[in-house]
């Protein structure tokens, strides 16, 4: 069992100021989005490894994985059922459908299907440093200096807070339900929403009670007193992460300049292009990649020198 | 200073008053105790005095409520925050951010605080509440007595004169407990704060409180010293569980013989700790002459538990059980145990020390990793919950949780529904149920709106409808009153007197004392001991009844040691 709550492992990763950590997600997220070639993909995918090893948060990694699989393993099926562009078909549906035509799978459509959900993993591999490795409550203080309002920062940081809590709900819920007799799974689909339904009454009824509780104990501390907030901690920036930045920064910039110089692209349709590189063209992938990956080098050099 | 003069208040909706005509007067440094029966306006009257009531809780209010001079309805909870500190009961529900001392400077943000000042004042409260070791720890990770202290520091660091508690120990442990309250104590002796902490178990606190306060039905009705008002015969009518330290006084006291607390104290007075008790009780055997009842060293015979039960079939047959859970935490270990019926078992032990783990085998919510459970004849790792639930109903603490349906029949037609009685069969079932818990008259009202008691009461009958072999609560009298809890405790009683057996987990030392048989003491998911519980409770520690550390020490008068409640010390003393 992995619990999906933030603890702290006291790692590099974790001690790095977030804003590093939120640019780092960011540009992960651009790169994705601008390259279309599969390989590029795949090596920005696995580049992400270093800092997930890095914060030491690997098992909540490959749970969270496990339904990226399954997500892309729908976004390549679907995508060969419906798209009926390409030209290598392997399989012609016996049958038309009015105006889309006859289906068929072809080669491109499936191809096109794995190029994408590469780029999904790249994006959700990132943000599992957002969901583990960041403070919640440091997130929350770089939403705020990000001008977002504070009332509706605080809200979503509680919501995520209360979730483990709600997910215990269920369980004893659930668990008194099969105390009595019910059968959970048993029975026709029906049968089975309408067994689940029990569950979500009580959960329903005990989150609203648990709503107005924090609410109280908030009020009672204070909360929203009109004045304006001050802050207990602050995220310091300190040279170190100005240069993790700069890196950071450096990577989005030079990912943009191989996109417009013509790299990385990709054509699935008509006829899937063969992948092939250049020997300039792998090297200058290789420093995109290393770029991306000074930040979990620079952290660990960050603390080794101020442990010195 | 409080000063209340004749506040009403109806919550909006509601016909009934909330609390009424309530005057007081509390003065500063007071440590006020707060009880009385569930729905008597206990929180009702905590949050009139920070201002929740009326400007969270809408409602109609008349009469006046003042804190230092301020009047409560014109000014905010907000304005009153740094007046009066509220801990709530739910340590869950009251923390909201992810570090403790990130929790500690919650309240001063909010009032915009500099960031050094919070920084000193953050300082402070970790050291006054002492809990500095946890400033760096995620709160989600404490144990309900740490994360109850974190709330009590939370509204310290804003300074408050006053700090009102409404039962902050209901949902912990007897350690966690213990810790909480000698924090509270510390606060009202070293730095002066008032305290008005609501509580329904008083043995622990009454000997430190100034004044206790009884709220029935909204009203005041009985308000004075400790010792006056516990031994005052209405307040323990009135469902209010007197310790029983202060019921063994009353009762000797009656039977014409005096009690001296201190010294200097020569008219009659009323014992309130083990220590008074102690010094008490041995002054007045010292004087009265010995009779026969007494140089005996045990009260009454033990009950080799293997003689009385071998002539039974178990119902239940643990061997070798070890359970380990997915994160591979090791909880129960190689544990061997019989139930017979009859039997009425107290499952004692910490907080994770597998108490609740070994009870789920019984009715298949958990499978055994290695060895075997058999229940009334089944092999339950094979068996589903749902067939193992005829024989063994399972109760859990908290009633909400059990409850969903749009009415009290209902409910109960919904776990004979289950089984697969309907109908015809079903009706006579659930009358026979109703009217045994007394719902008959809430028959077609909606569960969840019931009051606590009835709610416990539902969700018990709700499992009893499909008459069971064996029962078993899981903490079912945490936060409860005294009068629920004997009610309840009764009815198991006579449960189990039909060749059935109840297992109660509980940490509650008193109840196990006075109705349960036997006592299985878990530890670090082992059987530590396993006994008749006049012989496991008379030889503990922490595990063992106020009563019967009195007998402990009265041993040289001829007082036996396995004495653990009131009652019995009294018909020892007679």
């Amino acid at each position: 069992m992995v619990s999906y709550k933030y603890s702290d492992k006291g790692t590099v990763i974790h001690r790095l100021n977030p804003w590093c950590k939120l640019a780092w997600i960011a540009c992960v997220c651009i790169l994705a989005l601008l390259f279309d070639s599969p390989v590029y993909l795949l090596l920005l995918s696995l580049s992400t490894l270093p800092v997930i090893l890095a914060a030491r948060v690997w098992k909540e990694w490959l749970s969270v994985m496990k339904f990226a699989f399954f997500l892309c393993l729908l976004i390549i099926v679907i995508n060969a059922l419906v798209s009926n562009q390409g030209s290598n078909v392997l399989y012609q549906f016996p049958f038309a459908i009015p105006i889309a035509g006859a289906p068929r799978i072809t080669l491109e459509g499936i191809l096109w299907g794995v190029g994408n959900s590469l780029r999904l993993l790249a994006i959700i591999s990132a943000f599992t440093v957002l969901m583990f490795a960041i403070h919640p409550d440091d997130l929350m203080l770089a939403m705020v200096k990000a001008k977002l309002p504070y009332k509706s920062v605080m809200v979503t940081s509680l919501s995520t807070k209360f979730v483990p809590a709600l997910i215990d709900d269920a369980q004893r819920i659930a668990d008194g339900k099969k105390s009595r007799g019910l059968e959970l799974d048993r029975g026709g689909r029906i049968q089975r929403v309408k067994s689940y339904a029990s569950i979500a009454i009580p959960l329903l009824s005990n989150s609203l009670d648990r709503a107005v509780q924090v609410a109280e104990a908030m009020e009672s501390r204070a909360f929203g007193s009109g004045q304006k907030r001050t802050f207990y901690k602050e995220l310091k920036i300190s040279k170190g992460d100005i240069t993790i930045l700069a890196f950071v920064f450096s990577s989005i910039a030079f990912g943009v300049f191989l996109r417009c110089s013509g790299q990385g692209g990709f054509q699935y349709y008509p006829v899937v292009e063969a992948v092939s590189l250049t020997a300039s063209e792998w090297t200058m992938l290789f420093v995109l990649l290393l770029l991306v990956n000074t930040m979990p080098i620079l952290a660990l050099l960050k603390r080794k020198a101020s442990l010195d | 200073m409080i000063s209340i003069k004749n506040l009403t208040f109806y919550y909006s909706g509601n016909d009934k008053s909330a609390l009424r005509d309530i005057n007081l007067e509390i003065q500063d440094g007071e440590f006020v105790l707060l009880t009385g029966p569930s729905g008597g306006g206990k929180s009702s009257l905590c949050r009139c005095l920070n201002g929740l009531i009326p400007h969270f809780y809408g409602g109609k209010i008349t009469g006046k409520v003042e804190v230092n001079g301020l009047n409560v309805m014109k000014h905010s909870t907000k304005e009153l925050a740094t007046m009066v500190g509220m801990v709530f009961q739910d340590p869950e529900n009251q923390l909201v951010t992810v570090d403790v001392d990130r929790e500690l400077a919650f309240g001063l943000e909010n009032l915009a605080f500099a960031k050094e000042v919070i920084a000193k004042r953050v300082e402070e409260a970790l050291d006054t509440v002492g809990i500095a070791s946890l400033r760096h720890r995620a709160t989600s990770e404490l144990s309900g007595g740490e994360k109850q202290r974190v709330a009590i520091a939370s509204v310290l660091a804003l300074y408050p004169d006053i700090l009102v508690l409404d039962e902050p120990t209901s949902e912990l442990d007897p350690k966690g407990a213990e810790d909480v309250l000698n924090v509270v104590e510390r606060l009202n002796d070293e730095l002066g704060i008032t305290v008005i902490l609501v509580e329904h178990r008083l043995d622990r606190v009454v000997a430190h409180s100034d004044r206790v306060i009884v709220l029935e039905n909204g009203m005041i009705t009985a308000d004075g010293g400790p010792r006056s008002i516990l031994s005052d015969g209405r307040v323990s009518q009135s469902g209010v569980g007197i310790p029983p330290i202060i019921k063994l006084a009353q009762a000797v006291k009656s039977r014409g013989m005096s009690l001296r607390v201190k010294r200097s104290n020569l008219i009659d007075d009323t014992p309130l700790t083990v220590k008074e008790g102690r010094i008490a009780l041995a002054k007045t055997l010292r004087h009265s002459k010995p009779c026969a009842s007494r140089h005996s060293e045990f009260f009454s015979p033990v009950i080799a538990s293997e003689t009385k039960q071998s002539h039974l079939k178990p119902l239940i047959e643990v061997k070798n059980l070890w359970h380990v859970y997915p994160d591979d935490f090791v909880a129960v270990k190689g544990i061997n145990l019989k139930v017979c019926p009859g039997e009425f078992v107290a499952i004692m032990g910490r907080n994770a020390s597998g108490k609740t783990t070994l009870v789920k085998h019984f009715n298949g919510l958990l499978k055994p990793t290695r060895g075997d459970v058999t229940v009334g004849g089944i092999n339950a790792k094979e068996a589903t919950v749902a067939e193992l639930c005829r024989k063994v109903g399972y109760v859990f603490q908290n009633p909400n949780d059990h409850l969903f349906c749009d009415t009290v029949e209902e409910e109960l037609a919904f776990t004979l529904n289950n089984l697969g009685v309907k109908g015809g069969e079903a009706e006579p079932l659930i009358n026979q149920t109703l009217e045994r818990f007394g719902l008959t008259q809430y028959r077609y009202q909606y569960p969840r709106f019931l009051s606590g008691g009835e709610k416990q009461r539902v969700a018990l009958a709700s499992i009893l409808v499909a008459q069971p072999q064996i029962i078993i609560l899981d903490e079912p009298t945490r936060g409860m009153e005294y009068r629920l809890k004997a009610e309840l405790m009764k009815f198991l009683d006579e449960y189990r007197r039909e060749c059935r057996a109840v297992i109660l987990v509980t940490q509650d030392v008193e109840m196990v004392a006075e109705f349960s048989d036997r006592v299985v003491l878990l530890s670090e998911g082992k059987i530590v001991v396993d006994g008749p519980k006049r012989e496991v409770l008379s030889q503990a520690l922490l595990f063992s009844p106020q009563i019967n550390r009195l007998a402990q020490a009265l041993k040289s008068y001829g007082v036996p040691g396995d004495i653990l409640t009131a009652d019995e010390m009294i018909e020892a003393l007679a």
